[in-house]
């Protein structure tokens, strides 16, 4: 008897867990879903990246919420499994979530089909399709950062400016997961290449990237005068390592926006002094942002993890993507009205102009056309503790991004047929 | 009691032979079949494309590893890739113009020649160095497809699969692609139940149990192995071409990468080898646990007002169903077959405990 009433208080609690708790809130919450890998392959950005989000969307509540609706994030580990992907995305919209996040590329790819036929939101900040970009074929896939195309081209611009403008001659390495990811780039170097004069080469290494010597021996016979990065995850931090291991300057290497302070300090604070790398979402805690978040929601003791994380390289990308999402639904809001549906969202997105998210990003402008928000970033630097920004905020080439956007994202309404 | 033996007699061979000779199961079968048939219209639709879906597709999936696994003892590391070349084969086809009912089977016919190469493998190793070269071909196949953009589509390797017809009726909906998925599934189960008092399934099981020994009695390995790979390869096609079709609705690299092989091994092996309702519990149980636990202990977690990181609740889930997995191979190693057969059997004699069947 006694086992039954055990095992009845149990499936009571679960029933009643499953209800769930009812906020108090004066107005509906916006609902964001995202549903995250925090378990297998994204590790190393999710935990922070989905802090900083949390923290953020406190932040906002804490000042009155979105024209008085507060933001609701819902948390849930995917696996990076598309099934389990799809089954969180159904699950999202069942509940009424006005936008996704799903910070994994196989899974954003997954879900890109369904969300396009049912006109969800998805963002898709600094992963996923880069072609996305292109608002007319991906209406409701948000990117708002510069796709990786652009990343490429803001290294290469800077690469260029360092060089005097003159890159004749020199010799350009690209140092590259081999995967659809790490070949991405490639037509903008090739490209660039053509323009600039420079030498290039790309040495793939294979997934997930933990032994890569046999590439490093050969960018060593090269001799570049600068070398490319093209990694996410641990791999990355084996490049530098080898990178360093094969006599190649830190402060001439730089990095696709995949590396943060924590690989640095895996190798050594001191040994990557110099190290370059893409930066999309300003980092630090000198941003009047983060300083907010501090202020209104660590101090307060409402931070959603370890507060040494805030102000972190992923921790502020988590940061603007809320930014942006809130930014998005106050223009959506104001303009067209109560309740707040996922195709309102999309033109409040889409009416985001020279937003800088009180220091976190740069000026971006989002319309019907361009999901990028303008491509903007710059080149930043570990010095031994931080990174520290090289140059300002601008984008660099975007006929040539564009031209790649728009081709594959023919390709993919081609597809479809 | 609740499985009445009496007056069961069997008077002709049709009747010794059939598939279930208790009325109960029948009916039970005939419950199942027409709960699957209504689910679309009784189903919310988050269960039917989240849950009901993908579980009917991967047990398609899990039954045709099975047949190489459990009926012919074959191990193979590399199903998922075999899915891929029917998945990849068939969208090619449909975009080329052929017709969805032919692409399928095409796709089928091609993910089965390409398994036969590597069934080739089985003829010469056995058990672990098996498992090492049909992993090869999990690489391999990775690697052609995500480096040739013929095959991948494009720099962004996804290929969205195309609006398709079957039999004249243009599949556009959840309901629509259920039945599809359904209609294959019911197919492929069908042959599989069959495949047991076939002389292809005798000569199969004559083949796991010893090859030489299966010699001797005059049944060729060579034959029936190469069989095994050919037939599982041709349903895992079909299975892989419908995930892409009626679930996914797109194909990508990673939907079939190694960790989809490793997933489809233990279907097979929790779920119980050569039987057809253990690809099914097991498909259900390592595809849908982890969800279902996800949102269990979320919901948990919020419930009891456990201040925990995101970090931590998604990794409970993970302990518990490992911590599942261990205990069902702990208390049944012949799978979860085994504990359905279990409870059928303590029902068939059920309150007569004493009575042994």
């Amino acid at each position: 008897m006694k086992k039954t009433t055990i095992i009845c208080a149990v499936l009571a609690a679960l029933c009643a867990a499953g209800i769930g708790p009812a906020a108090a809130q004066d107005k509906a919450p916006i609902k964001i879903g995202t549903a995250l890998d925090f378990t297998t392959v994204y590790t190393f950005v999710t935990a922070e990246y989905s802090q900083g989000q949390r923290d953020y969307a406190a932040l906002v509540n804490a000042r009155g919420g979105i024209l008085g609706h507060p933001i609701e994030i819902d948390v849930v580990d995917t696996g990076n499994q598309p099934q389990r992907g799809i089954a969180a995305y159904e699950r999202f919209k069942d509940e009424g979530a006005v936008l996704c996040d799903f910070l994994s590329t196989p899974v954003s790819r997954a879900v890109v089909p369904r969300a396009l036929a049912d006109g969800m939101n998805v963002m898709t900040l600094f992963h996923g399709r880069s072609d996305a970009a292109d608002g007319k074929v991906f209406p409701t896939i948000f990117p708002m950062t510069p796709a990786y195309w652009s990343q490429a081209t803001a290294i290469i611009k800077y690469i260029d400016d360092q060089e005097k403008g003159d890159l004749k001659g020199k010799k350009i390495a690209l140092v590259m997961i081999d995967s659809p990811f790490g070949r991405e780039p490639l037509p903008v170097f090739q490209e660039l290449a053509k323009r600039l004069g420079y030498e290039f080469q790309s040495f793939p290494y294979p997934s997930p990237g933990n032994e890569q010597s046999a590439a490093w021996t050969q960018v060593r016979r090269f001799k570049p005068d600068w070398t490319i990065l093209w990694g996410a995850g641990g791999g990355q931090s084996v490049s530098v390592r080898d990178a360093i291991g094969n006599g190649i300057a830190p402060d001439r290497v730089a990095s696709v926006i995949w590396i943060s302070e924590t690989d640095t300090n895996i190798i050594g604070a001191d040994q990557t002094k110099g190290l370059l790398r893409f930066e999309g979402v300003a980092y630090g805690k000198d941003v009047p942002a983060i300083k907010a978040i501090e202020e209104q929601v660590i101090a307060k003791g409402k931070g959603a993890g370890p507060a040494e994380k805030v102000g972190g390289t992923y921790y502020n990308i988590g940061a603007a993507s809320i930014a942006l999402v809130a930014e998005g639904a106050r223009i959506a809001l104001g303009k067209e009205g109560e309740p707040l549906t996922a195709a309102k969202l999309k033109n409040g997105l889409e009416s985001i102009k020279d937003f800088t998210g009180e220091g976190l990003l740069p000026p971006v402008t989002i319309t019907a056309d361009d999901h990028q928000g303008g491509g903007r970033g710059r080149i930043d630097a570990w010095d031994g503790s931080k990174w520290v920004a090289k140059n300002q905020w601008a984008a660099a080439y975007q006929d040539i991004v564009w031209d790649l956007i728009h081709k594959s994202a023919e390709e993919f309404k081609a597809s479809g047929k | 009691m609740f499985y009445r033996l009496a007056g069961i007699r069997h008077t002709s061979y049709t009747a010794d032979r059939a598939l279930w000779p208790v009325p109960v199961d029948r009916v039970q079968i005939a419950v199942l079949l027409l709960l699957a048939l209504v689910a679309p219209f009784v189903l919310p639709n988050l269960y039917l494309t989240s849950y009901l879906l993908p579980w009917i597709i991967w047990s398609t999936a899990a039954l045709g590893l099975n047949l190489l696994m459990g009926w012919a003892g074959q191990i193979h590391l590399g199903y998922a890739a075999v899915m891929a070349i029917g998945a990849y084969g068939a969208i090619h086809l449909v975009r080329a113009g052929v017709p969805f009912e032919i692409a399928i089977i095409l796709g089928g016919f091609l993910s089965a020649a390409i398994g036969l190469v590597f069934g080739f493998a089985a003829l010469r190793v056995k058990g672990l160095y098996l498992a090492i070269s049909t992993l090869a071909m999990q690489y391999l196949v990775d690697w052609i497809i995500s480096h040739v953009e013929a095959i991948s589509g494009g720099s962004q390797a996804t290929l969205q699969a195309p609006a398709f017809r079957v039999f004249g009726i243009p599949i556009a909906d959840d309901r629509a692609r259920y039945y599809v998925a359904l209609a294959v599934c019911l197919m492929v189960t069908a042959f599989m139940l069959n495949v047991g008092r076939t002389s292809f399934g005798r000569a199969l099981a004559a083949v796991r149990e010893k090859d030489f020994a299966a010699a001797v009695i005059g049944v060729n390995p060579y034959r029936f192995k190469l069989l095994a790979f050919w037939c599982s390869s041709f349903l895992g096609g079909i299975a892989g071409a419908v995930l892409a079709f009626c679930y996914y609705r797109a194909v990508t690299p990673e939907q079939f990468d190694l960790d989809v092989s490793i997933q489809a091994v233990a279907m097979v092996i929790v779920g119980g080898m050569a039987s057809v309702i253990g690809s099914f519990l097991g498909a259900a149980l390592v595809l849908l646990a982890p969800i279902v636990l996800n949102n269990l202990v979320d919901a948990l977690a919020h419930a009891l007002g456990l201040s925990l990181s995101a970090d931590v609740i998604s990794h409970i889930p993970l302990i518990l169903y490992g911590g599942l997995i261990i205990g069902f191979l702990l208390i049944e190693p012949l799978g979860l077959a085994k504990v359905y057969d279990n409870l059928r059997n303590y029902f068939l004699v059920w309150p007569f405990r004493h009575a042994r069947r």
